[in-house]
């Protein structure tokens, strides 16, 4: 009899240690399979969680100090999560832990810290939506940001055209109209130097442009042009008016800080003559002199 | 009292006009400077890559760059009455040279540059007809000096030196141009090349309308009264 009851004990003992075997192997995230589907790119916009005064041109809102951010979760081992951001023209990595919340998995990550603009992400994932918040190692003018970002695949496609309804505006170049009040938005002149309807005729990614096509072209719409080539290649812009510009098409990824070595041949060619008449532009259109 | 007013205002309307020459010669000046020494990669020849190969382009561009500076200051010295009277020698040289570039090299190499010129049909018409009709007008003034003809030598040298203020008044109109309009590059570039010129031939012929030929009919008139 006492040596039934040992046995007894003994087998459910080994059962219940083959249960707890069992569940540890579902949780391990290695073959979980829904821990695969984070790796990839999270994309949406990075906004300042403090109160700031954005900027205005003409009856746009030209920039309210958000930016387009890829947060791309590259390897999960274990609890262990390896990564990188891209946003603002800056690619910073990062590396940190994962939890299990049962409903969703938190996510705590750490950029390097040897950069002014390092910090801590702290974001969860729940179905198909990653939200957080980001604080600064260092002071800066926007300490805490917050996303809301979604999973998107970056495919290079040179077809894409640009939104027409989007307009490029440069608040530096333009004049300011407002009174320098802080109370109120900085409104300033668009008549200057902004993007015209002749933007939309070309396509620098899909055909050579010749000298008749960007001789007649304003250097706002010669600027875009060459700039819509990077932006489809995934560029992220460290100049604000062009970010606050691309950051508004939807199909816009930002996934790298070079893409250089990614142009085709007609786009290196037209961001030479391009670049060309910019400068041209830039140093003849509004002076005394021929052209 | 009347009489010596409008002595002064007339000098210091020459002195307005001779002032705003120099200020505008010492810009074209600058921008002559931009190819000193010789580069083919600046400037107006940076959106002019598809000919800058030529070598006949090469020349006449350069020489039409280098002695335009020389053809604006020897034409601006013609014209002072006090220069006329008191160095004649010096008025007959300065002429020779103002002529004789014109004519041989820079009206020629200007015909060049327009035949290669940008903004297609438009514009290089207007450059060619300006070169063509410089070179025409400067050639009669010559040949009226030569024959001392003073009158004809007059209107035909107002109307050379109206097409050699070209220079200035093309830039300058582009420059209103874009900052009342901004319009696109090329527009502007087809209405200067035309209004660049041909505004001043205009004002060259009201001024030799009013100046020489009332002043030709009052010294007619005057015979007619003695006679």
């Amino acid at each position: 009899m006492k040596l039934l009851k040992a046995f007894c004990i003994l087998a459910v003992i080994a059962t219940l240690q083959s249960h707890a075997a069992s569940t540890s192997a579902v949780l391990k995230p290695a073959v979980n399979p829904t821990t695969t589907t984070f790796l990839g790119y999270w994309v949406g916009m990075f906004k300042p969680d403090n109160d700031i005064v954005g900027i205005s041109a003409g009856e746009h809102d030209a920039w309210d100090f958000e930016n387009k951010i890829t947060i791309s979760i590259d390897e999960i081992s274990n609890d262990q999560v390896k990564g990188h951001s891209v946003v603002a023209g800056n690619y910073r990595p990062f590396i940190g832990k994962m939890i299990n919340e049962g409903k969703s998995f938190h996510f705590l990550v750490k950029e390097p810290g040897d950069d002014k603009y390092d910090g801590i992400f702290d974001f969860y994932i729940t179905g198909n939506l990653l939200t957080g918040t980001w604080k600064a190692n260092n002071k800066i003018r926007i300490p805490k940001r917050n996303y809301s970002l979604e999973k998107k695949i970056f495919r290079y496609n040179p077809d894409i055209r640009l939104t027409e309804s989007n307009q490029y505006v440069n608040w530096v170049k333009n004049k300011k109209v407002s009174p320098n009040d802080p109370h109120y938005r900085s409104d300033y002149d668009i008549s200057y130097f902004t993007t015209t309807r002749d933007l939309y005729k070309y396509n620098a990614s899909v055909s050579i442009l010749t000298k008749e096509q960007v001789s007649n072209l304003k250097k706002a719409d010669l600027f875009i042009l060459r700039n819509s080539i990077y932006a489809r290649h995934g560029y992220s812009f460290k100049n604000q008016q062009l970010r606050a510009y691309f950051d508004r098409e939807p199909w816009y990824i930002p996934v790298s800080t070079d893409v250089k070595n990614a142009f085709t041949a007609i786009e290196k060619k037209n961001i030479e003559i391009l670049m060309r008449y910019e400068k041209n532009a830039k140093e003849y259109y509004d002076v005394f002199g021929r052209g | 009292m009347d009489a010596t007013k409008s002595l002064y205002l007339t000098k210091a309307g020459y002195l307005v006009w001779y002032a705003a020459l120099l200020w505008f010669s010492y810009l074209m000046l600058l921008i002559t400077l931009q190819y000193v020494p010789i580069r083919t990669d600046v400037a107006f020849l940076r959106i002019k890559e598809d000919v800058v190969g030529l070598l006949h382009y090469r020349i006449a561009f350069f020489a039409h760059v280098y002695t335009g500076m020389f053809v604006l200051m020897t034409g601006m010295l013609q014209f002072p009455v006090y220069i006329r009277n008191s160095f004649p020698s010096l008025h007959r040289w300065c002429g020779r040279v103002y002529a004789y570039l014109i004519i041989i090299v820079t009206g020629p190499a200007g015909l060049i540059m327009g035949i290669y010129g940008n903004g297609g049909l438009v514009s290089r018409s207007a450059f060619c007809i300006l070169a063509v009709l410089w070179v025409i007008f400067t050639y009669k003034g010559v040949t009226a000096a030569i024959n001392r003809n003073i009158t004809v030598h007059r209107i035909w040298m107002y109307r050379s030196y109206a097409l050699t203020l070209s220079a200035i008044s093309l830039r300058l109109w582009k420059w209103v141009i874009v900052l009342l309009l901004q319009p696109r590059p090329m527009d502007v570039y087809h209405v200067v090349s035309w209004l660049g010129w041909v505004g001043n031939l205009l004002i060259a012929e009201l001024y030799i309308y009013y100046r020489i030929s009332k002043r030709k009919a009052f010294i007619n008139a005057l015979s007619l009264t003695k006679a």
